[in-house]
Order: structure tokens, then sequence, then C-alpha cells
């Protein structure tokens, strides 16, 4: 699997951010491995949220989460997000 | 005690990953969306206050049982099905499958179900799991909502077993009976979709099917004078979001899964049509994810004015037409 860029990383932070108009966050402050949920993260995001970046990754990259299961590994974090990303552009150009 | 050979495996549904699941141990090779499709397992209702739902509501799928029997009819295979009244006989008859080497799915009361975290676990009669072992006086469960096996002391699972309230599961346990020799997929796959089409377009019941979603549509504006207040109204419109979204639908009301039961439907019965219908329905997919979205936004906002609700309203009335549309269209497809 091709791996995540610091760039991609970045990209989604701000995704996420101008999605859930979050304005007071530094990207830079938000931990790439930590969880988005729950808290101990500098982002501290709900179900709803979740249901917005899922939404928000399809827009922008196209490619739909259709399983729940994996919906909810995919948004676990920065890092799972970018994962996620790099595999479907991998299946994409296999 | 653990049975031999039994995969643990993930799933979007407890009932249709539970079937899926006993069927592949048995030596059927069969996806959980086949399962689903062929099982007719798509569909819509809306309940405006009845006896038994004192607030609005609605389904997206058939009733809880139907996929099993559905599957028996249309596949081929059996199930043997047991019921009881006396919780000792329950356990008794448990125990003697599972020292019979047989996985045994139960219906349980999810809230029961100590493997999940408090916080996650309602009151849910019509929950599905694989009983696959025991240990003493911890079983060993096969939950399709859980990456790993998991254990569930006796007390709890006679809980949840015989608990009460509407549709109580009495003790109800299944297993596997036989396979059919030679299953035709084929035949199962149109049965399934012909009966779904019917379904969603044909029923003269004003509440079912695209009429249900229509009158959901419609309906949804008179919520406010149904809820005790604001915050019960919130909650009911919350239901709206967990209904469609939640763990055990497979995303956005089961109509992802149904796009992918199109899919594989597609190459075993060489209809390339269910393809495209199967993309189709993808769309309609993020169309009820986008209301999902809408509802638990209001929610979150506390904007559940009279002019949110219509904005809701006419999001699922265009669900309605888009459903329709495809519905004939699948119905052509098979013809």
């Amino acid at each position: 699997m091709t791996e995540p860029t610091p760039e991609l990383k970045l990209e989604i932070k701000n995704l996420i951010m101008s999605t859930l108009s979050i304005t007071d966050v530094n990207p830079a402050d938000v931990d790439d491995d930590a969880p988005l949920f729950g808290g101990g993260n500098a982002l501290t995001l709900d179900s709803v949220d979740a249901i917005e970046i899922i939404m928000a990754i399809q827009r922008t990259y196209g490619f739909r989460i259709a399983d729940q299961n994996l919906a909810r590994e995919v948004v676990r974090s920065v890092n799972s997000i970018a994962r996620f990303i790099c595999e479907q552009r991998d299946l994409q150009n296999a | 005690m653990e049975i031999t050979g039994y995969t643990h495996k993930m799933a979007a549904h407890c009932e249709s990953g539970t079937i899926t699941s006993l069927l592949n141990h048995g030596g059927m090779e069969i996806t959980e969306p086949l399962v689903f499709g062929i099982a007719g397992g798509i569909f819509f209702g809306y309940f405006h206050r009845m006896k038994s739902f004192p607030f609005p509501t609605f389904i997206v799928r058939n009733k809880p049982g139907k996929m099993r029997t559905n599957i028996e009819k249309r596949l081929g295979a059996s199930f043997k099905t047991y019921r009881f009244n006396d919780p000792a006989r329950g356990k008794e008859k448990l125990d003697e499958l599972l020292a019979g080497n047989i996985p045994v799915a139960a219906q349980v009361d999810f809230f029961y179900m100590d493997y999940v975290p408090s916080w996650e676990r309602v009151h849910i009669n019509v929950h599905y799991m694989v009983v696959t072992g025991k240990d003493g006086d911890q079983y060993l469960i096969s939950d399709s909502y859980f990456p790993r096996m998991v254990k569930l002391d006796s007390a709890s699972l006679e809980k949840g077993r015989f608990a009460g309230g509407t549709m109580s599961p009495k003790g109800f346990i299944f297993h596997l009976g036989k396979l059919p020799a030679e299953p035709d997929l084929n035949r199962a796959i149109l049965k399934g979709i012909s009966q779904a089409c019917f379904y969603m377009l044909k029923l003269p019941i004003p509440f079912l099917g695209i009429k249900g979603i229509r009158m959901f549509a419609k309906k949804i504006n008179d919520w406010p004078a149904f809820a005790r207040d604001t915050e019960h109204l919130s909650h009911e419109i919350m239901k709206i979001n967990i209904l469609l979204e939640d763990q055990g639908t497979g995303g956005a009301g089961f109509r992802y899964m149904y796009a992918t039961f199109l899919q594989q439907a597609a190459s075993i019965t060489g209809k390339p049509q269910l393809k495209g219908l199967s993309s189709e329905l993808m769309k309609i997919g993020d169309g009820w994810r986008e209301i999902s979205l809408f509802s638990a936004r209001i929610v979150k906002n506390r904007d559940l004015g009279p002019a949110s609700l219509k904005e809701l309203g006419d999001k699922i009335g265009l669900q309605a037409g888009a459903e329709e549309a495809f519905f004939k269209s699948l119905s052509k497809a098979i013809r």
C-alpha cells in the first residue's frame, strides 16, 4: 500500500475542520493517531460529525464508505482516514 | 467446549449475518448481501401512531424472522427451530445441541449482552447471535457486530433469551438442519427480487412500501403535536438517524447492502442491468444518508421548527420518487 504523505494528512485535517466549521484549532495540534472521538485529541467529535466526515470523504475523494463496520474503523483517526484513501487509490490504479 | 471448525465473521446486520454464518459453517459459500437479497430483506413501512407504536416510527427491512423462513423457501435449506416457556428446558436444549457440536443461533434482548459496553445497550428483543461453545458458566458467543468471539455468563444469556415485552424471544433458538445438494441461486435471487418489488410497489396498504415513504414525508410535519416537549421531539427525530444509519442496518437503511446484493446478483444471473441498478440504489442510499444527517443536525442545533420539518419531509418525499422509479426498473429487469 502507498504510505500516506504528511500533505495528505494535513489535507484531511483541513477537510474535517472546514466540514465541521471548526476555526479554533490549529491543524498542527491534531494528533494523527489519536482517536477523533471521545476526547484525547485537539478535535473532540461526536457521531453526527462522523457522518459529516464520511460524506465529506465521499464528496472530496469519491470513495463511498457504505459498510458501517468499515466506517467505524476509517473515521477513528486522521491516520486511519489517510490509510483508507491510499488503499482506495491503489485499488483504483491497480 | 467449542464448536470445531466455526469461523467468526463480522456482518452488517445481526439476522442476515447469523443466517450467513450458519450456512457458511454448514458448507454453503454465500455472502451476507446475497442472503439479505434472496430473503427479500429490503422494505419500508411507516407506522403513524398505532397500538404498539405510541409515537410514529418506521422500518426499513422486512419483519424479524422472515429472513430465515424466506431463505428456507427459496434456497431449499432448512433450519430446526425451538421455542420454550421454561428457561431451564431452554438451557438444557441449548447445552445438548452445543455438546453435539452444533452452532446455535439465539434470539435475545440486546440489553443483556454484557460484552457490549453499557452505554450502547438498549432493549431490542430481536437481536440474533450464534452460541458456539461453553466454558464452565460462560457461553462462547459469535455476535456479528463484534470483531472477535466473546463470552457471556449463563445468567445474562438466560435473561436475554427470556426477556419479556413486545416480540419477546421466548428462548427461541435455531440451527441449520440440512442444505440443498445443489442450491438454485439464480432462481432464489429472482424470487427475492420479485418479492421486494411487489412489497415496495404493489402492497395495497397505505403505510407500506413506497406509499409508506410518501406517508412518512407528509406526516413528519405532525410529529410535534405528538411529542410531550422539545426534548421528546428531539429524541424521536434523532431516532431517524439511528434507524437509518446506526449499527445493524448495513448503512443508509439497508439500501447499500441491497445494492451490493444486486451487484453480486448481476454476475450470478447473467443480467448486467442489475449492476447499473446497483449504482442507482447506492445513490438512493446516499439520499437516505443525507436525511439521516439532516435529522441529526437539526436535533443538534435545536432547530425543530415547522420549516426544518417541512424541509425534512420534502427530502423524504424525493426518496419516495427515486425508490418508486428504481423498483419499477428492477421489476422490469428481471422479467
